[in-house]
């Protein structure tokens, strides 16, 4: 599977469990990287994304159930546990900060960084995406 | 606590405005000291949550009515709560103009080498201008350090204006400035914040901001500081500190592990100077 997730500046992911941004774009970009494949999502993540959008996925076990290749995006959950199961990783930096009390726990010195691009984001100036390999 | 007694302030407050109206008191201006029994000492952190995060705004006021209030200064000159029910239609349209000729009360400009920006204090909003665009609004601006400002207070206020611009709803949102006694500095700031329209599934937050800078050490009466001397006393310890991220651990937590060498820098001496310096303890291990 390809983990996603959206992070700030010290790797924060979320406060008191309610994520710390969102931006359409990056919902966007998530829809389009999984192409014609599916988006795994928890339920939590469902009212990011436009109603009825053929990729998503919602449910609660969905780390479990995500496939080889499958497109995973996660806010709600530490990722660690997974990161043996991940055949990639992609990363959205919002380029600011947040308070946090779950924060992204795959160190990132055992991947490799494949692709760094920047975007701008429909409330973020520029938002950063970063690709990595295992 | 705190509510009550601003609550209580504002009922004598318009006790007094009622009964001047009849000639048998003085108008009195509202005043703005709290007891900080409850919050706990700073630790290293800029803010702490306050009754389990919730925030606490009268129910007449969850409406998708956008509004904004700021109070009156006291008889010392500080400000009191400002309150707002943050919409788009009240985000600025355009960059934000000089502040410089408010000087809140316990202002000083004075420079520390160990301060992001050197400068000790900024003209902090309780608002902050990307939510409600009030400018140089002496009603909404406090003597606040760097670290208060920009490590504490920035961060909600990111949170929030990233969620109204992104669903075009409300939040009602409060910044309460916490003086005590007749102190010209605010202790901190009690930053209160709810989602409207998806009743708080979105923005819900209820907490202190510590009006401190690391490695400074301030007189709340007046504003007057000094560089902290020999914060001395703590235990001597040996932590890990990683300096890019600004964090400290202890020798064997897993960040450790997995921190880049040309980060990691082994370090023997007390707690209490890492953090005078400028370096926060690690949330997982908790140094």
């Amino acid at each position: 599977m390809i983990l996603a997730v959206c992070i700030e500046d010290r790797g924060g992911m979320l406060f008191h469990r309610r994520r710390l941004s969102r931006d359409r774009a990056v919902a966007a970009d998530l829809l389009r990287e999984a192409g014609e494949g599916r988006l795994w999502i928890s339920p939590y993540s469902l009212p990011l994304f436009p109603e009825g959008a053929a990729a998503l996925c919602p449910a609660e076990d969905f780390l479990e159930r995500a496939g080889p290749g499958e497109l995973c995006f996660v806010e709600d959950r530490p990722c660690a546990l997974w990161a043996g199961k991940a055949e990639r990783l992609i990363l959205y930096r919002w380029n600011r900060r947040y308070p946090a009390d779950l924060y992204f726990d795959i160190p990132l010195e055992s991947w490799r960084l494949l692709e760094r691009t920047e975007f701008p984001g429909s409330s973020h100036k520029l938002l950063t995406k970063e690709v990595y390999l295992p | 606590m705190k509510q009550i007694k601003q609550r209580a302030w504002a009922l004598i407050f318009l006790l007094c405005l009622a009964l001047s109206g009849c000639g048998l008191l003085p108008p009195e201006e509202p005043s703005y000291s709290y007891s900080l029994d409850e919050i706990p000492a700073y630790a290293g952190e800029p803010y702490v949550v306050l009754e389990d995060n919730q925030p606490d705004f009268p129910e007449e006021d969850q409406t998708s009515a956008s509004f904004e209030t700021y109070s009156p200064l006291d008889d010392l000159g500080r400000c009191g709560p400002a309150y707002a029910n943050v919409g788009t239609d009240l985000m600025p349209t355009e960059e934000r103009g000089s502040i410089g000729q408010v000087k809140p009360t316990g202002w000083h400009t004075v420079r520390y080498d160990c301060v992001d920006g050197q400068y000790l204090y900024n003209r902090c909003h309780l608002i902050g201008y990307q939510l409600t665009g009030e400018n140089a609004n002496e009603e909404n601006l406090i003597t606040g350090t760097r670290y208060m400002n920009v490590e504490g207070m920035l961060p909600f206020e990111n949170m929030v204006a990233d969620y109204v611009t992104e669903t075009g709803n409300h939040v009602l949102y409060r910044v309460t400035p916490v003086f005590e006694g007749e102190n010209l500095l605010a202790s901190g700031v009690q930053m209160e914040a709810w989602s409207v329209e998806d009743s708080g599934e979105g923005i819900c937050f209820n907490v202190y901001v510590y009006n401190v800078q690391p490695g400074v050490e301030i007189d709340y009466a007046t504003g007057d500081s000094a560089l902290a001397g020999d914060t001395g006393g703590g235990e001597e310890g040996t932590y890990i500190l990683n300096t890019s991220s600004g964090k400290f651990h202890l020798p064997d937590c897993q960040g450790v592990a997995s921190m880049k060498e040309e980060n990691k820098q082994t370090y023997t001496g007390s707690r209490e100077e890492l953090i005078a310096q400028g370096y926060e303890p690690c949330g997982q291990c908790d140094p």
